[in-house]
């Protein structure tokens, strides 16, 4: 059966509306989210309350666990100054936003949803702020899932969609200086595993303006990559109305690529 | 001069093991570097002295460089070094008397050095630290899955680690490793074949057991302090 699983939806209730249209014109009522509902977008009560309405299975963000913390997000996933600015700027307009129930219903998102053989996170089994980049390292990437205990990773954070497989993997290790006289010596297969970022509804970071989303068939293990057509417009004039960093908007209108993300893929916020 | 570094760690406040090493060192041939991965307190002993030798080396001592470690992150929890937390952990697994035999183990005046100390050390192409660039209470044994392994190894960005959180002495080889990925995305299709250099991981022991590691071979030794009066006793031999 199809299943749609979306990500980063950061209040951009237009996005969201035609995301939510996309996976009903095919028929598809299994959807999860892993959150991020809120965030850089101007309507963070208005996609809050339509995720509960359509009672849609959601895991805790970083924006929506840093608004409810009253955390600013980790600086060391700024790419800049500026950026970091912007980023609590955003922060402090949607902590004001957000009414005292959508902030109760942020902080009781829980921190993944096991499903058989999947596992949905925002950023990765190990924290909300950590980015699997497509490009991480291979084994590093196989290590997230294998720890996990899952056969597929859903995540999102990126804002880039993509699916990773990973296959054919070995390793050999050697007990050195064990004290015995014998080399102890061992070869082990790993596992197929395959990692699925859903990319972003409402603040798409793939080089276009779509938002995207995933569409997974959990009888042919099928996944594909689903970009929809929203009114940017109608988001981007709310984003200015609500005294929103501009640059915000701009970012949606052109499609542009780079935002706030962290430069090194295996960087986990310590904070 | 031969390159050496001894790594020791979980002395726990026992300074007689501290000399004894101490003393070991100074029979050991080589240009040797001492390095102290972290446990130098603990709930058992007071640990005064052997915090003021670690911090006021004698004259004849090789100068300790100190990283902290679980026990180090447990007594600056407690004492508010770390925001709102507590040492939660340590308190639900060894109960509330523990905590407290922790904090009347250590002097107030050495929190500040202890927190001031760093997470790990970066030399050539090893990592030292305690537990591993994940987290200091990472234990790592050789029943550890390589694949983690190999994912501390990379966190750190180093061919070799050095952790001492398991307080077991062991030198494990990754000597061979390939993995296909294959990223499907809006552009396309892309394949990469990635394979492991060569790298390992060191577990340097705990008290009495510490290692020797030698930086031109790659070699270590693992060691238990007063070995050099034992070996006279038994007629084992070490080579170097
Ligand atoms: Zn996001
Ligand atoms: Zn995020």
């Amino acid at each position: 059966m199809n299943q749609a699983v979306i990500s980063c939806l950061h209040a951009n209730l237009p996005a969201v509306e035609a995301v939510l249209k996309d996976i009903e014109l095919q028929g598809i009522t299994n959807i999860t989210c892993l959150g991020d509902l809120v965030g850089y977008g101007p309507q963070p009560n208005e996609v809050i309350e339509l995720i509960k309405e359509k009672k849609i299975a959601t895991c805790q963000g970083c924006w929506d666990e840093d608004v409810v913390d009253g955390l600013d997000a980790c600086d060391c996933s700024y790419p800049s100054q500026i950026a970091e600015r912007r980023g609590h700027f955003a922060h402090q307009w949607t902590t004001g936003k957000l009414t005292k129930e959508n902030k109760d219903f942020l902080a009781n998102l829980p921190y993944s949803i096991r499903k058989d053989k999947c596992l949905f996170v925002h950023g990765s089994p190990n924290s909300q702020h950590e980015y699997l980049l497509p490009d991480m390292d291979a084994f590093a990437a196989l290590e997230r899932v294998e720890n996990a205990k899952a056969e597929i990773l859903f995540c999102g954070h990126t804002h880039q969609p993509y699916i990773r497989e990973l296959a054919n993997g070995s390793i050999a290790v050697k007990v050195k200086n064990s004290g015995s006289k014998d080399i102890q010596k061992k070869e082990m297969n790993l596992p197929m595993r395959r990692i699925v970022n859903a990319g972003s509804v409402g603040e798409p970071r793939h080089g276009g303006t779509k938002a995207t989303y995933v569409v997974y068939n959990d009888i042919t293990n099928d996944v594909k990559i689903r970009e929809v057509e929203y009114d940017i417009e109608l988001t981007c004039k709310a984003i200015i109305n609500a005294g929103l960093p501009p640059i915000f908007a701009w970012r949606l209108k052109n499609g542009f690529e780079f935002a706030e993300r962290a430069e090194d893929a295996s960087h986990v916020c310590e904070r | 001069m031969i390159e050496r570094w001894a790594l020791i760690s979980g002395l726990k406040g026992d300074l007689d093991t501290y000399e004894l090493i101490q003393k070991d060192l100074k029979k050991t041939p080589g240009n040797i570097t001492l390095f102290v991965l972290g446990d130098m307190i603990g709930p058992e002993k007071n640990c005064n002295k052997l915090l003021h030798r670690l911090i006021n080396p004698k004259s004849n001592d090789l100068q300790p460089w100190c990283i902290y470690g679980w026990w180090e992150e447990q007594i600056l929890l407690e004492s508010g070094y770390r925001g709102n937390q507590r040492a939660e952990a340590l308190r639900i697994n060894k109960g509330e008397e523990v905590v407290k035999s922790l904090i009347n183990a250590v002097d107030k005046s050495f929190l500040d050095w202890i927190a001031a100390l760093q997470f790990g050390f970066v030399e050539l192409d090893c990592g030292l630290i305690h537990g591993s660039s994940k987290d200091v209470g990472d234990d790592l044994t050789l029943d550890t899955p390589p694949l983690t392994l190999l994912d501390r190894l990379t966190r750190l960005q180093v061919n070799r680690l050095f952790t001492a959180r398991s307080t077991q002495q062991f030198h494990l080889e990754l000597t061979e490793g390939i993995l296909n990925s294959e990223v499907h995305d809006l552009t396309g299709n892309h394949k990469k074949e990635q394979k492991v250099p060569q790298k390992a991981v060191i577990g340097v022991g705990a008290g009495k057991n510490y290692t020797l590691y030698d930086v031109g071979t790659d070699n270590t030794q693992f060691v238990r302090a007063g070995y050099q009066s034992e070996k006279k006793k038994n007629g084992f031999g070490l080579h170097f």
